[in-house]
């Protein structure tokens, strides 16, 4: 039984919460449109959080991502703006994401820096980059509209972001649960000396994930871009924290106090859900911080007695 | 007396710690701790510092019977512990080490720097006179922190007994020196000490009475000016007549392992060694002669500039674990937790990790099989007798001789060329060690080279065809046939090369 809540307690208060939303407004937070919508509005926040949940698979973090994402969405508009075709444009973002990750991913695994100080270095030269590309000033114009049907309508009946949710979510699960790599990344997370030792390699898998979660996050600057039609140098600002916090919720879920795709789903959810029934309901933004966090701390309260009483 | 433990005896699981180990220390005196490798000083030290409670036995202080409840309890009965590894904070100065955890001096709501300063001058005129007092601990040589770790075990509370474990394991001989005098000078004060050491030359020269341990129980005890060198020797191994069973090196069987001009331990000294396919080589040394490292260079896991390792004729290339993995390389570290398993995972991930190939769903394709995990744990279950309720049960479920069978079913599958085997029965009860020497010796017997490290010597003896020892940075002995004996080795190993003070 405690195994049973330890692992889907926190599915279960992801059902609780929208089961509760659904009482309290019937109508609006309930309506099949609303919860598909809510599916659209946390794929960006749970992509970035996807990335970071590979780099906590080798017991690391990456606080560059929040960069990186502005860094995309500036990156696309500006060789938009010099006049590169939008499909070499996005992957020309997603090759400089990756330079910065196998940058992060080298200094950090090749010369054992702390990976809190190595990216967050990393993520301040990548800001001064952005800054420097967009001058400082949101970039609008220049921006196709056949880009910009990326981020935005509907395919199959359901929102096209969705589908780009799907799609990264089950690359990254396959990534992590189901092909070599992920139990070296596991490896390498759980005990990176032991891995070493039966002869994983430490360097080009740590760089593996480091350039996965850079990816990841540039792939949210473009579909972030796509979506508002333009880009500013500060547009990832808030993806940090909020991802960190939906891969905490996530390894509370699933598997003991390990970083998981589904979990970190899960996670991502409960964000998410939590942002749209205040706002359906009229609580002001401040207090849906608070309570977020609220949430958030409690949930891992939660899970330590669960721990400590087993 | 000060200090008199009788009859102690502890367990752990299956294996005894101390089985009736006695001691008297008297006040003002030093008194030496003998005894080989796992001969129980730790646990006995342990006892007296409140951190293991014994199963039998009596703890007098006084004449009194004391039961040591807790570090806390330990420390109010003035007993003080010196560790191998120091624990002084790097960036205090000496004055603010010797106050962590003690009463500050205070001026109103303030720390009284000052008075700090003074009473630690106070005491290091005493102890230690040429000690830098104002420097951080960082700067320090390791026998400047060791003087540190005695001036803070004097204050607080009058110290009554002080237990030092290796005090100069690390240190030159000229600064052994200067710590010999700081623990003659601790003695003239009243306080008993407790010394252990592997150094015979120094205990002889500065203790006043010795206690020998072998197998958890004392084996000899007296006045030290009426034993000599050879005599504590012979306390400390006690087997001059065990039965040994003669292993000798397969003969006609070509070298395998090929290890020359290769840099060990911190004195530049080299090594060099062969073993062949099929023979065991045994490496024997006190804690701290360097085996461990060693085995790691050879492994791959530390890098090393000079000297070469060949392995059936092929060069293996300094830290590339890869390397000796492609050529039927395999390794058991010494710390099965923090080196060996990784917790998180299920025992079937901790069997594959080395191997992911031999788990893939099809020969072509990175993808990994839960059939095919299950199907290799039970392989490894079978043919190595793990206990193991489910595959994906997670390591630390097993118990330690389980376990440590995990580490060799990692290697499992393929053909073994070399074995590197550190410590392999380490916390492992006397059943499972059996079995496990059985695993290692079928290894063996299919033509890997075994390179292993043991501090027991009883493993020693029943596994290695030789046996290397090593002491102080250098090979003092190369035994085999009639001539592998335990005293042979135990004198080998105590054989402690003086070396060259850096400062003299």
């Amino acid at each position: 039984m405690t195994g049973f809540v330890r692992r889907f307690g926190t599915l279960a208060a992801l059902v609780i919460i929208i089961i509760a939303f659904s009482i309290a407004s019937p109508g609006a937070f309930g309506s099949p449109s609303n919860l598909i919508n809510i599916t659209q509005q946390m794929t960006l926040l749970a992509i970035v959080a996807i990335g970071a949940t590979v780099v906590m698979a080798v017991g690391e973090f990456d606080l560059s991502t929040a960069s990186i994402v502005s860094f995309g969405g500036i990156l696309v508009v500006f060789l938009f703006k010099v006049g590169v075709p939008a499909p070499i444009a996005c992957l020309a973002v997603l090759a400089a994401a990756a330079v910065f990750g196998a940058v992060s991913g080298f200094v950090v695994s090749r010369f054992e820096v702390l990976s809190f100080i190595a990216t967050l270095a990393v993520g301040t030269i990548i800001g001064g980059i952005t800054f420097w590309l967009c001058e400082g000033a949101t970039l609008f114009g220049n921006i196709p509209a056949e880009f910009r049907d990326i981020g935005r309508g509907t395919m199959l009946g359901l929102p096209t972001l969705t589908w780009w949710l799907i799609g990264v979510a089950a690359c990254a699960w396959i990534i992590l649960d189901k092909v070599e790599i992920g139990r070296r990344l596991y490896a390498i997370g759980g005990n990176r000396e032991a891995a070493r030792l039966a002869g994983v390699r430490i360097v080009p898998n740590t760089m593996f994930a480091f350039i996965v979660s850079a990816v990841l996050s540039a792939l949210v600057g473009i579909l972030l871009t796509a979506r508002i039609g333009s880009a500013n140098p500060t547009g990832g600002g808030g993806y940090l924290l909020s991802a960190y916090a939906a891969v905490f919720l996530g390894m509370t879920a699933f598997r003991e106090g390990e970083a998981n795709v589904p979990g970190t789903l899960v996670g991502a959810a409960i964000i998410a859900v939590i942002g749209n029934g205040l706002t359906i309901l009229g609580v002001s933004t401040f207090l849906q911080d608070i309570i977020t966090g609220t949430i958030i701390l409690a949930a891992v309260l939660v899970r330590r007695a669960g721990k400590q009483g087993a | 007396m000060l200090l008199s433990i009788k009859a102690l005896e502890k367990r752990y699981g299956g294996a005894r710690a101390l089985a009736g180990a006695n001691i008297d220390v008297a006040a003002g005196s030093v008194h030496g701790l003998l005894g080989e490798n796992g001969a129980g000083k730790s646990t006995l030290i342990k006892t007296l510092s409140g951190l293991v409670t014994p199963d039998a036995g009596e703890i007098l202080i006084d004449g009194k019977p004391v039961t040591i409840e807790s570090v806390r309890h330990a420390e109010e009965l003035g007993f003080r512990f010196i560790h191998q590894e120091l624990s002084l904070v790097p960036h205090f100065t000496a004055v603010e080490n010797a106050f962590v955890g003690r009463a500050y001096p205070k001026r109103g709501p303030f720390i009284d720097r000052a008075a700090m300063a003074r009473a630690i001058a106070e005491t290091a005129r005493d102890i230690a006179p040429d000690l830098p007092l104002d420097v951080p601990a960082a700067r320090l040589t390791t026998g400047q922190k060791q003087l540190v770790e005695i001036i803070r075990a004097l204050i607080g509370e009058p110290a009554r007994l002080v237990v030092m474990d290796e005090p100069t394991a690390s240190l030159s001989d000229g600064e052994a020196r200067r710590l010999h005098k700081a623990v003659r000078r601790l003695a003239e004060r009243g306080v008993a000490v407790i010394f252990i050491s592997h150094r015979l030359d120094e205990v002889m020269e500065i203790c006043d009475r010795y206690t020998v341990l072998r197998n958890g129980a004392t084996a000899g005890a007296g006045d030290i000016s009426y034993i000599d060198r050879p005599g504590l020797v012979r306390l400390m191994s006690g087997r001059e007549e065990a039965e040994l069973i003669a292993r000798p090196t397969p003969g006609g069987s070509p070298v395998a392992l090929k290890v020359s001009d290769l840099p060990f331990g911190d004195h530049g000294s080299r090594i060099a060694f062969e073993i062949k396919a099929g023979e065991i080589l045994g490496l024997y040394g006190l804690v701290g002669a360097g085996r461990t490292s060693l085995m790691k260079i050879v492994w791959g896991a530390t890098s090393h500039r000079e000297g070469t390792i060949t392995l059936e004729g092929r060069a293996l290339r300094p830290g590339h674990i890869g390397d000796r993995i492609a050529a039927g390389g395999a390794y058991v570290p010494e710390d099965r937790r923090h080196e060996g398993l990784i917790v998180s995972r299920t025992i079937a991930e901790n069997l594959a990790i080395a191997n992911l190939k031999a788990v893939r769903v099809a020969p072509s394709l990175p993808w990994v099989g839960l059939a095919a995990l299950k199907r290799r744990a039970e392989e490894v279950k079978s043919a190595l007798s793990v206990k193991m309720s489910s595959a994906f049960a997670k390591p630390l479920t097993l118990s330690g001789g389980n376990q440590q069978k995990l580490l060799f079913g990692r290697w499992f599958g393929r053909p073994i060329r070399l074995l590197i085997l550190d410590e392999p029965t380490r916390g492992v009860d006397v059943g499972a060690k059996a079995e496990i020497h059985a695993v290692a010796r079928r290894f063996a017997d299919e033509g890997a080279a075994v390179l292993m490290t043991t501090s027991d010597m009883d493993e020693l003896l029943a596994l290695a065809n030789r046996v290397l020892v090593l002491a102080g940075g250098e090979v003092t002995a190369e035994l085999t046939g009639p001539s592998l004996t335990p005293a042979r080795i135990i004198d080998a190993a105590f054989q402690h090369q003086s070396r060259k003070d850096p400062a003299a």
